[in-house]
């Protein structure tokens, strides 16, 4: 291929169109920044669609909860984080939900209402107050479509179905990036002075995940190899409820509005772990929970247990849960009304990420990130429910912000060092359509998630880890002898999925290795083998960087603010 | 199970054709579920768009057995069992055609009404003109208040009846009236403007009517309801249409 790549120049390159990156680009568009969004589906596919339960803010909506406050929003997100959140960032996050929900409002966001016409609020799970805000249990997607509304008036590219290949830097700074077009199958260049990754979390690295089968990871593996640091990637969050079998979220809201959960005596088990919270323990806790029934013989065949909804009513069901009845009916034949639903953890949120200052720098210049790609960090070992969406749309306006400033600063980069790599990068996707091999990308996708789910799952212990290193070890030598029946150009997703599989391995390799060296329990990091949390040695953050093409870890520390470490109970 | 599938290159030159895979049909696939089987066994170079696999995301909108359907959702068991689904009023890209066994075969192509890329991948270009020529940005009367806009909770449930649209495209590629003129902005659009003109936050004043009272808008529809019968997400773009229409009447006659 002696043909020259198509070259697009930008300010700035936002990847992914999901919750974050959409609102980054708002921002910056409406700064006037000339703003690229580059995803790998049209943006309205992102998995922010999927998002059900709500969004966190101290509104004081809910009737007889009026002095709910950003501190008491703080110090649950602290709380539930196990005390691994950096404080300041906590602090910012919930300082600012109040302004950041209303500002959603007034773009036109329909969420639902009290009486008084006021955002309605319902309870979450590890929160003192209802603090959820919702737009029934389709709030992810009621958010997206609204800021996607929003764009359709602002002066923004969309570079949709491009997969973005790598991240280019010049002289240490990164200056754009490269993308597959995936309808003709050729590399473009993208010269801009800023790039944020906002590609959403690597969900798929598991065989149960809640999370659309596109979550593979794309940002975090590109930023390791562009020189950023990962942290934090061993804390891995499994949602307590997802439908059995295919995994599909049922959200927290559903306990929030009174479901609960039983095993198959028919025991109202929670009362056993959490004798206060009981259903609406933090994640971490209810998943263990589950688990365990599960293993100790209190679940169903198949192993599930079951979430009761039927005590809710037709009415309600109808009003606050139209999303999950739907789910139940299409992917279970259940109808929730009248039956208990069959349930079990999944994996669900990645609560590390692309290591990150509240105004999503990278160490790398010109490189930001935020939202689940990035970790800031707000969640530390476990997230709560309806923080993560409030993270999306904090941090992706406070990226944007800084990079308005700095990008105005500064004039475009050469976009030689863009061309030459998307150069290399056809020459690679050449290389790869190419190949000759045995190894088959599904085949090795599959490996790779049951050993992730097998060996760095809930529960977690030295020998099942390091039996799942070495098989991920011996994977990635098998990949990269991996080949593809389609050795067309055109909508190959073969070759994209090869493309993923690479990510995929490389963070999943962080997440064993920082899971492996953390030897205690905190938060979603349980392992039978150090139950008890061991503040003295690792009240710390484990960083995750690239040497010679190896993952090497070390640590930093964590920002303890007002709100000292105690034990947390339930 | 067999699973006959539509292949095309996307060249115009080229002509489609139909390929067939042995599927083991097990317990609670998709045709989605399907589909990656008959990729990951037969032939890797099948294409077609997929994200969320729970029927939210909306990607995976295509023919299945001649009816518009998001793969994902869509049971292979149900297919075979022959299960009813509400007949559709015809139209050409549903009649006639390639002929298959419903009792073992499950039948897959691409929506109709959208150029062809490659296989069961369509161009959504034209769909998303006709949204994005409805101008669909939120546009409130006032200037923001310092705190949320109030709307009364049964308000906030007739809009969620359209703000739940997945801009999925089953109902465009249903319509008999997107397939004679593609001029015509088609049902998700309309919903989308309709849901607009509901939002208590707007004037109110029958400007998001006038945006599509033209004769490729509301006047175009002709009523044939399979928007309604196709919608993942129970919308019913007919109804807001029929709506609007006589409203639309109404402020005329008022000297409007």
């Amino acid at each position: 291929m002696g043909a020259r790549a198509e070259v697009h120049a930008h300010d700035l390159v936002i990847v992914g169109g999901g919750l974050t990156g959409l609102r980054a680009a708002l921002q910056a568009c409406r700064a006037g920044v000339a703003t690229a969004v580059v995803s790998k589906v049209h943006p309205l596919r992102s998995h922010s669609v999927a998002a059900q339960g709500g969004i966190n803010a101290a509104l004081g909506n809910a009737p007889g909860y009026e002095e709910d406050t950003p501190e008491a929003h703080a110090f649950d997100t602290v709380k539930g984080s196990d005390y691994l959140a950096d404080q300041d960032a906590v602090a910012v996050m919930c300082r600012e939900a109040p302004a950041a929900v209303i500002e959603l409002e007034h773009m036109g966001v329909v969420f639902s209402r009290t009486e008084e016409g006021t955002i309605a609020q319902r309870p979450f799970g590890g929160a003192g107050f209802p603090r959820t805000c919702y737009a029934a249990d389709r709030t992810g997607h009621t958010i997206l479509h609204t800021l996607y509304e929003q764009l359709m008036a602002a002066d923004v590219a969309f570079y949709e179905e491009f997969f973005v290949t790598s991240l280019v830097t010049d002289g240490g700074r990164c200056t754009g990036c490269t993308a597959l077009s995936v309808p003709p199958g050729e590399v473009h260049a993208f010269p801009a002075k800023a790039v944020l990754l906002a590609t959403g979390g690597f969900g798929r690295l598991y065989s149960r995940s809640t999370n659309a089968l596109i979550n593979t990871g794309d940002g975090a593996a590109l930023a390791l190899r562009a020189g950023a640091m990962l942290k934090d990637m061993e804390f891995v969050q499994f949602h307590p409820t997802s439908l059995a079998g295919t995994n599909i979220l049922i959200t927290e809201g559903a306990r929030g509005e009174g479901g609960i959960l039983l095993n198959r005596e028919g025991e109202r088990f929670m009362a056993r772990y959490a004798p206060h919270s009981l259903d609406l323990a933090p994640r971490d806790v209810v998943a263990r929970a589950i688990e365990t029934e599960v293993a100790e013989g209190r679940g169903f065949p198949g192993g599930y247990v079951h979430l009761d909804l039927t005590a809710l009513g037709a009415g309600k069901i109808m009003a606050r849960l139209p999303g999950i009845r739907q789910i139940a009916l299409d992917f279970a034949g259940i109808d929730p009304v009248a039956e208990p639903l069959p349930v079990q953890p999944a994996q669900h949120y990645s609560m590390g990420g692309i290591a990150v200052d509240d105004g999503g720098r990278t160490g790398v210049p010109g490189l930001y990130a935020a939202g689940e790609c990035a970790c800031v960090s707000v969640h530390g070992a476990n997230r709560l429910g309806g923080n993560s969406l409030l993270e999306t749309v904090v941090f992706g306006r406070r990226a944007a912000d800084g990079i308005i400033d700095a990008v105005n600063a500064r004039a475009r980069p050469d976009p030689g060092p863009a061309v030459e790599a998307a150069a290399a990068d056809e020459r690679r996707v050449a290389a790869l359509l190419g190949r000759e091999g045995e190894e088959k990308v599904p085949a090795l996708l599959r490996d790779l998630k049951e050993t992730m789910y097998r060996s760095f799952g809930i529960f977690r212990e030295e020998q099942k880890m390091q039996d799942g290193l070495s098989t991920l070890t011996a994977l990635r030598k098998h990949a990269a002898g991996a080949s593809v029946g389609d050795r067309g150009r055109r909508f190959n997703q073969a070759l994209v999925n090869l493309l993923e599989l690479e990510d995929l391995l490389l963070v999943g390799e962080t997440v064993a290795r920082g899971a492996l060296m953390r030897r205690e329990s905190r938060g979603s990091h349980t392992r039978t083998d150090f139950p008890k949390r061991d503040d003295e040695r690792y009240l710390r953050h484990t960083m995750a960087g690239l040497a010679d093409g190896k993952v090497v870890i070390s640590y930093a520390p964590v920002t303890i603010g007002t709100f000292e470490p105690q034990e947390r109970v339930y | 199970m067999m699973l006959k599938v539509l292949r095309h290159d996307g060249r115009p030159e080229t002509a489609p054709h139909y390929d067939l895979f042995e599927i083991d049909a097990e317990p609670g696939m998709t045709v989605l579920g399907a589909l990656f089987r008959a990729r990951e066994v037969y032939d890797d170079s099948l294409a077609f768009r997929y994200s969320c696999r729970g029927a939210v995301c909306g990607s995976c909108a295509m023919l299945v057995n001649r009816y518009p359907a998001l793969a994902c959702r869509t049971q292979v068991a149900g297919l075979l069992a022959g299960e009813e689904r509400e007949p559709l009023a015809p139209y050409p890209a549903i009649e006639g055609g390639e002929a298959w066994d419903a009792r073992t075969t499950v039948l897959v192509e691409p929506l109709p009404h959208l150029p062809v890329l490659r296989d069961l991948v369509v161009d959504m270009a034209p769909f998303f003109a006709h949204y994005r020529a409805m101008r669909p940005t939120f546009a409130p009367a006032d200037r923001a208040p310092e705190r949320e806009r109030l709307m009364a909770p049964e308000t906030a449930g007739a809009l969620e009846a359209y703000t739940a649209c997945l801009l999925c495209g089953a109902c465009y590629g249903a319509c008999p009236v997107d397939g004679d003129d593609p001029a015509y902005a088609g049902p998700a659009a309309l919903a989308k403007v309709y849901r607009f003109h509901l939002d208590s936050r707007e004037a109110g004043d029958g400007r998001r009517l006038r945006t599509a009272d033209t004769p490729h808008g509301w006047w175009r529809c002709e009523f044939h309801a399979n928007c309604r019968r196709v919608c993942p997400r129970g919308i019913e773009p007919n109804v807001a249409i029929g709506r609007a229409r006589a409203e639309l009447t109404r402020r005329k006659k008022g000297g409007e």
